[in-house]
């Protein structure tokens, strides 16, 4: 790499930094200032609203499968189904994601045996 | 007493380590995924791995790699990598509420990634406040590492691992959409925020299948909060006339 393409990557690199480092220290200086005995309650209402929707939008933007195919399609469907039905039974974070990925492995894998 | 703190704080760090280890069936892939690409694209193994190492945030550092080797001006391409990074400016404030006075803090968001933040944001207000900086720690250096590694074994061997077994750079990623399932399951009880969460979902989804996967999270996310609050002041007017009607 050139020394050009070296700042291109340290500024890429700082910037990042300071896109997640930044916002977090404007919002515990504001918590101070507010001085709340609760800080859930010195947050801006549209803050702790914006954080669970970021979550399922990554969701739904990670649901898309990597090789775009009926079998897939199928698979993204019983595993996701399968993941929630795990969680609604052991109410765990590990095993609802094991289960679920085996099952959409298992799901792929019959499909390409059966095509 | 300060063996006490001490096993605290490594029972905390293993606890977040552990519950880091879903990601890593999304994270591996794709970073072996970049390693390769980055070789394919010019750079050398060190490189790859640094850049993960610095900018450690998934689709930028693929569009950085893709722009640098078709000769876009270099302005233009840190432009351009810290816009698909912008929608990391609300995550910090998140979780702001749940962090201890440590100057540390500010340092260790290097490691808030998408999932990081997912996996905080529910994770941090059920621990208690001296475990949340081990368990931050442990959890972002599991995911942090498996980037790199991931980064350096597709580098290394990329071609050959996924000539060897295609279907697992396949299967593996689908850890990730049911991590966030999880995540966001608890909140499925209240009919309000089934409805939201369900909408800014599809409206993501349909972002990505349209190929637009990166502005498709912010903009998803402000579809789910005008739902959210266009339901909520319906709910409130519905309330507000049903009490009306009881009273007059």
């Amino acid at each position: 790499m050139d020394s050009e393409l070296w700042i291109a990557l340290l500024a890429t690199a700082i910037g990042t930094f300071l896109m997640r480092a930044l916002p977090l220290l404007w919002m515990q200086r504001h918590l101070v200032r507010k001085q709340a005995g609760n800080s859930l309650d010195a947050m801006p209402s549209w803050l702790t609203v914006l954080g669970p929707l970021m979550i399922a939008a990554m969701f739904g933007v990670s649901l898309v499968p990597s090789k775009v195919s009926t079998q897939a399609w199928l698979a993204t469907a019983i595993g996701t189904l399968v993941t929630y039905l795990v969680w609604k039974r052991t109410n765990s974070l590990g095993w609802p994601v094991f289960v679920g990925v085996v099952v959409y492995g298992g799901v792929i894998l019959l499909a390409n045996v059966a095509a | 007493m300060s063996l006490q703190i001490a096993s605290t704080e490594s029972r905390s760090l293993l606890l977040g380590a552990r519950e880091a280890i879903p990601l890593l069936g999304g994270y591996i892939p794709v970073a072996i995924s970049f390693g390769l690409i980055a070789i394919q694209s010019g750079f050398s193994g060190w490189e790859a791995v640094l850049i993960s190492t610095l900018v450690y945030a998934g689709a930028s550092q693929f569009l950085f790699v893709a722009m640098v080797a078709s000769g876009a001006p270099l302005w233009f391409v840190v432009l351009m990598t810290l816009l698909i990074n912008a929608r990391h400016v609300v995550y910090g404030p998140n979780i702001a509420p749940w962090l201890n006075k440590n100057r540390w803090w500010p340092w260790l968001m290097h490691g808030l990634t998408d999932q990081i933040f997912a996996l905080a944001l529910v994770r941090l207000p059920q621990l208690e406040a001296r475990e949340r900086m081990g368990w931050y720690i442990g959890a972002s250096i599991v995911a942090w590492f498996s980037w790199i590694g991931g980064t350096a074994l597709g580098a290394v061997a990329g071609k050959e691992l996924t000539q060897r077994w295609p279907l697992l750079g396949e299967i593996m990623p689908f850890a990730l959409p049911a991590l966030f399932l999880v995540l966001l399951a608890p909140r499925f009880a209240s009919r309000l925020w089934a409805i939201t969460l369900g909408s800014t979902a599809i409206v993501a989804l349909l972002f990505a299948v349209s190929g637009m996967k990166n502005a498709g999270i912010p903009i998803a996310a402000v579809c789910g909060a005008l739902v959210y609050y266009g339901l909520s002041s319906l709910v409130r007017n519905k309330v507000q006339r049903s009490r009306g009607a009881r009273d007059g």
